[in-house]
């Protein structure tokens, strides 16, 4: 866990978001403050003058017709403080949302893989969230505690300085109580937060698995951890609230015991005539209005407290560093298909495995290249590489003899369409999955007519005219269901409309019964005519369409060459291909 | 109101502590209301004593001031403490309760769910309805106890001075809070539904950051989310206008009260109707007062979006499950024969047929493949075994006794599955294997997952059975995922097996090991291969071939391969000869 100090100079520093609106909340504070002076002297004198002058009402009125503009001046300065306050907080949030939302972009895939959605989605929303009443309450109440008790104590010295006294002495003593009984508050608030997101990350994991869960007829048991879960997280949750209900009430017993200690002096001298009955009153309405900034203080340290417990969160998420922050490079790109070339390519990952070492090899622009080997062998690495989600620990990838890592990655993307094998359909329209402007055009019609040729070209336009609305149907999660076989081609059908000049695919064909793979090679022979392509493949087919075949074993090229080059060398790729390509090769020598 | 009603019903399980918390809240009001009355007395009668050069007696005031402060302060930290208490533990309490409603609607009756959303109500939806109790139930009982009180007690001295005081008291706890609900309705609401959008949002895009980078969508998400971002600052910045206003109100409210009291009670001093040190008292108790008011315009104009939430719960909850359990279920048979008579099944009512007059005969340690293109219905047969969903016509049987007669978990007990898109949770590969048999020792993990070609592989990683799998499985390839979730449907110990494309994603060596493992590791079981690969199906009892949800021909696979049936144009698509496109 981080330490308060840091977190809070975290908080601090975004102060700067809301400077204006803090100002008014501020200002707003103290104005009520001193109008709350001016009323209570008013109030105070108008029972005077009735309880010992024996004035009656006309005699009092001069006084009395001031209290309302009184009144209405403060309901005023109420209003502003209010909504200033509160708009400190939401432009803090907003500003802090989308840094952090950039961060994970930045952060990418590959990076956050470890992550919970759930925990991450948290985060950014939640955790936020939290931090409002940082702004829009604690940091406030703390300006007002430091000004508004110190006017009305300047107020009350002329008219009776040992009540003042008491204030002097008393009152910087809640502070202190708050700050001790506080201590450790912030570690729970903390705990409190991680114990939120985790749960969160948790319910997420099982609301997406249940059908999984119910498979192994573990749903009841599973209910048993949701409940242990939302438990922990209650009583972590009072931990910190009563350690703030406490600090309050430390807070209220002192503040009533000062304002209770004044009374008494006041009252004492009253009844030995020490004291004017005006000066007693002004005191005494004034002496719980001195109090209450400081027992707003009190109640608004809870605020600092949640802040400081998501800010835990939020700091542990922005420390996370991006392998290659995209809007550090620059160089444009050369235009058409590239040539790629990895040149002493190793990646070690942070949790010890070893993705790749000391890989090179060169793809000529247009070139097809297949990559073959077994589970863990570093293909995925190589298309991660390729696409810049992943940076290599040592050795460089050139694209068009230019550092990879020296390019402008969004306009590098944009020159790359990828197919995985468990393509991400989004919660959308089919056409959105397949244009994927998501909302940033207006030239429907265009956008339309487009996505059309791309379904064609994909071999997925009656697939899309059986759904119930569509291209406008929505699919993805909670939408209308599609096969593995489905989702792959509207994937595709989204590669096509990206008209990329570099394509890397994950076995594309994986999900596909053979009739389908038929109607689809010629679909992805188009698609990577022209095109520099890298593909994962475990299929004879995609093999020996391929110009060339690259074997990785354990993070190493073991072999390169053509279908017919390999099977004739034995070794891995013989054996991997297996059944399959030693019945094809049978077949095609018969 | 009836959500109100039902709400209500939903907090009263913790009836007795809720109860404590009012009046513990009820004890600090009042004793905050009548200690600055009696103090503003004492303070007055002192002074008149001393003018007058009387005496007093100020040990009875000053102990009863005494005791009004600490009944207010302890008062006030009691009620805190049992009221978040009592809340809390409902709140965690509905979690469970939403979980246990929502379990027995996966997967038919989530279909249309965002898992997002689902999180949001679970979450945010539930955590919302602390304030029905918190801010809003003990408040207005309070209030209205409070309310009662100062005004019988003004009533006592005047009746004018207690109807102008009720008046505006009325005013602050029941016209501000009224003016509240109705104007806050909107950005309540509002608020609620931005929530649960920026999660389902979230949730689905950070799903697919790779595809989404790819695309070169980062603005359109950073906009998409400024745009909900906007919303829901609107919608709080509407809000904070109503509180201020509210705010400002109840203290305009109470600050006339006095002024109303002064105007009203000065004449009565002087026509000495009134005692002098009674003024002081009577203008402090009304101000006072007004805290008992001050927090419902504040619980009012949330009221709508709480609501909102409450009604997102109930929402889901009160969805009837797609299959449930018979209410007189007759005991389970021995056997584990599976059959399907006439099965004929569609997803929805005004859906296409996916399967239409299916018969499989599954007797115990029988083999039998389902063949056929994609969308052929063929992982329809998987949910209807499990009775995730019941079929439109026909029977399903166990044991020779139709399905929908038996215990539903007990049925799910007797077939283990490896799905077409396996869920592999955010845990260790142990976890994720142990999810099919809790109690499995290390062997017997390690067994299954060399059955299905995977022990190797986990041995391989640094952590072995120990190492994270990521969200989803996402560290893992799409290969292994498959994988593991095929040794965790060998490690359930069920009589039949259902293997949903095992070898999708693998290369032909993996996965011809792989299905010669398992048909090991199952001898005992019955099969149910769900597939379009050649591996294994010269080792099935039966081959049914699916078209279009229809069994276009079925046999065994040296029968079937020869006949120059539907087989036979799939088979040969199956790389046995080369393609002949």
């Amino acid at each position: 866990m981080a330490d308060t100090a840091r977190l809070e100079g975290f908080l601090k520093s975004q102060r700067s978001l809301a400077r204006r609106p803090l100002r008014i909340a501020v200002g707003a504070g103290v104005g009520a403050g001193l109008l709350t002076i001016v009323q209570a002297w008013l109030v105070a004198s108008i029972l005077a003058d009735v309880l010992f002058g024996k004035a009656d009402l006309a005699a009092v009125s001069d006084r009395l017709v001031l209290l309302p503009p009184v009144f209405l001046a403060r309901a005023v300065l109420a209003y502003v403080g209010e909504t200033a306050a509160v708009a400190a907080g939401a432009e803090v949030r907003r500003g802090l949302r989308a840094r952090l939302l950039d961060h994970v972009l930045a952060l990418g895939p590959a990076r956050l893989a470890g992550h919970d959605t759930g925990a991450l989605a948290t985060t950014v929303t939640d955790g936020v969230d939290a931090v409002q009443s940082y702004y829009a309450r604690y940091l406030p109440a703390a300006a007002l505690t430091a000004t508004v008790p110190v006017a009305m104590l300047a107020a009350v010295v002329p008219y009776d300085w040992l009540a003042a006294l008491v204030f002097v002495v008393t009152a910087p003593l809640i502070p202190v109580f708050m700050i001790l009984i506080g201590a450790g508050a912030e570690k729970l608030s903390q705990r409190q937060w991680s114990a939120l997101v985790r749960m969160s990350g948790h319910l997420l994991d099982v609301i997406q698995g249940l059908t999984t869960l119910k498979l192994f007829d573990a749903g009841r048991r599973e209910a048993e951890v949701v409940s242990a879960m939302a438990e922990g997280y209650r009583r972590d949750t009072m931990a910190v609230l009563r350690l703030a209900f406490l600090s309050s009430l430390a807070l209220e017993f002192l503040a009533t015991v000062s304002i209770a200690m004044v009374a008494v002096l006041v009252g004492f001298r009253l009844l030995w005539g020490d004291l004017a009955f005006f000066n007693g009153m002004f005191v005494l309405l004034l002496a719980p209005e001195l109090y209450a900034p400081l027992r707003a203080l009190g109640t608004h340290y809870h605020a600092r407290m949640e802040a400081i417990g998501a800010a835990g969160e939020l700091v542990e998420l922005l420390a996370t560093t991006a392998p290659v922050r995209d809007g550090d490079r620059r160089r444009p790109g050369t235009a058409g298909p590239p040539r790629i070339r990895f040149d002493d390519v190793s990646v070690a990952f942070p949790d010890g495995r070893t993705g790749l070492t000391g890989l090179s090899f060169d793809v000529a622009p247009g070139e097809r290249i297949a990559l073959v080997g077994p589970s863990g062998a570093g293909k995925t690495t190589v298309l991660g590489l390729v696409s810049g989600f992943l940076a290599p620990t040592a050795g460089c990838i050139l694209v068009d003899g230019v550092p990879l890592e020296e390019l402008d990655a969004l306009a590098w993307r944009r020159r790359i369409a990828a197919l995985p094998q468990r393509p991400h359909i989004f919660r959308a329209s089919v056409e959105e999955n397949i244009a994927m402007t998501d909302g940033t055009r207006d030239d429907a019609g265009a956008v339309r007519e487009s996505v059309t040729v791309a379904a064609r070209n994909a071999r997925a336009y009656d697939l899309v005219a059986r759904l119930p609305q569509g291209f406008d149907t929505l699919i993805g999660d909670g939408g209308a269901g599609l096969s593995g076989g489905e989702a792959q081609r509207v994937a595709l059908a989204r590669a096509f409309h990206r008209d990329p000049a570099v394509v890397l695919l994950d076995e594309p064909t994986a999900h596909l019964d053979r009739a389908t793979e038929a109607a689809l090679t010629g679909a992805i022979d188009c698609l990577l005519a022209g095109r520099t392509s890298l593909t994962i493949a475990h299929r004879l087919e995609t093999v020996r369409a391929a110009d060339r075949i690259l074997v990785l074993d354990g993070g190493r090229l073991v072999a390169t060459g053509r279908h017919d080059e390999l099977v004739a060398a034995g070794g891995l790729y013989a054996r991997l291909a297996g059944g399959e390509a030693g019945r094809a090769a049978a077949g095609g020598a018969r | 109101m009836s959500d109100i009603l039902r709400l209500l019903a939903l907090m009263g399980r913790n009836r007795g502590a809720m109860a404590l918390a009012v009046l513990l809240a009820l004890v600090a009001t009042l004793s905050g209301i009548l200690l600055m009355a009696v103090s503003g007395w004492f303070i007055a009668s002192m002074a008149l004593a001393g003018a007058a050069g009387a005496t007093m007696n100020y040990f009875t005031p000053g102990a009863i001031i005494r005791a009004l402060a600490i009944a207010r302060t302890a008062g006030r930290y009691g009620e805190r403490v049992s009221s978040h208490e009592a809340t809390f533990r409902v709140l965690a309490g509905l979690r469970r309760w939403f979980y246990d409603a929502l379990e027995p609607l996966a997967p038919a009756r989530l279909a249309g769910a965002a898992s997002g959303d689902v999180l949001a109500r679970i979450r945010n939806d539930i955590e919302r309805l602390e304030l029905v109790f918190l801010r809003l139930l003990s408040p207005v009982v309070v209030a209205v106890l409070a309310t009662t009180v100062v005004t019988a007690v003004l009533a006592l001295y005047d009746g004018a001075v207690a109807l102008c005081v009720l008046l505006l008291l009325l005013a602050a706890g029941a016209a501000l809070p009224c003016w509240a609900a109705r104007s806050g309705a909107s950005p309540s609401r509002d608020q609620q539904a931005v929530t649960a959008g920026m999660k389902e949002l979230l949730v689905d895009r950070f799903d697919g950051l790779a595809d989404l980078k790819l695309a070169g969508l980062e603005t359109a998400l950073t906009a998409r989310l400024a745009a909900l971002d906007d919303r829901q600052l609107a919608a709080e910045a509407r809000l904070a206008r109503l509180q201020g206003l509210s705010l400002a109100g109840v203290g305009l409210a109470a600050n006339l009260s006095a002024l109303a009291v002064l105007v009203l009670a000065i004449p009565l001093v002087t026509s000495a109707r009134l005692a002098p040190a009674e003024l002081p008292m009577l203008v402090l108790l009304a101000v006072a007062s007004f805290d008992a008011v001050a927090p419902l315009p504040l619980a009012a104009q949330s009221l709508a979006g709480t609501l909102a939430s409450a009604r997102r719960l109930f929402a889901l909850v009160d969805q009837p499950a797609a299959v449930t359990d018979p209410p007189r279920p007759v005991p389970m048979p021995a056997a584990s024969d599976l059959v399907f008579a006439d099965v004929s099944f569609r997803y929805r009512a005004d859906g296409p047929l996916v399967l239409s007059a299916l018969d499989l005969d599954l007797r115990e340690r029988r083999r039998i493949a389902l063949v056929g293109e994609t969308g052929a219905g063929k992982s329809s047969v998987a949910h209807l075994a499990m009775r995730f969903w019941n079929p439109c016509v026909g029977e399903i049987r166990l044991g020779g006794v139709s399905v929908d007669r038996l215990p539903l978990d007990a049925c799910r007990r007797r077939i283990a599955v490896a799905p077409q898109h396996p869920h592999l949770f955010a845990a260790t590969v142990r976890d994720n294997l142990r999810l099919g048999r809790p109690e499995a020792t290390d062997a017997e993990i390690e067994a299954a997952a060399r059955a299905a070609q995977i022990h190797d592989v986990v041995s391989a990683m640094p952590k072995g059975y120990a190492t994270f799998v990521g969200a989803r499985g996402h560290l893992l390839s799409g290969g292994e995922a498959r994988r593991l979730s095929v040794a965790r449907a060998l490690l359930k110990d069920a009589p039949i097996l259902i293997l949903d494309e095992p070898t999708e994603g693998l290369d032909a060596e993996t996965a011809a090991r792989l299905m010669e493992g398992v048909l090991v590791a199952a001898r005992d079981r019955s099969i149910l291969l769900v597939t379009h690969r050649p591996a294994g199906l010269d080792a099935m009892d039966e081959i049914v071939v699916l078209e279009g949800g229809r069994v276009a021909d079925r046999g065994r696979f040296r029968d079937l391969s020869r006949a120059g049936g539907p087989l036979a144009a799939f088979h040969s698509r199956l790389g046995d000869r080369p393609d002949p496109t």
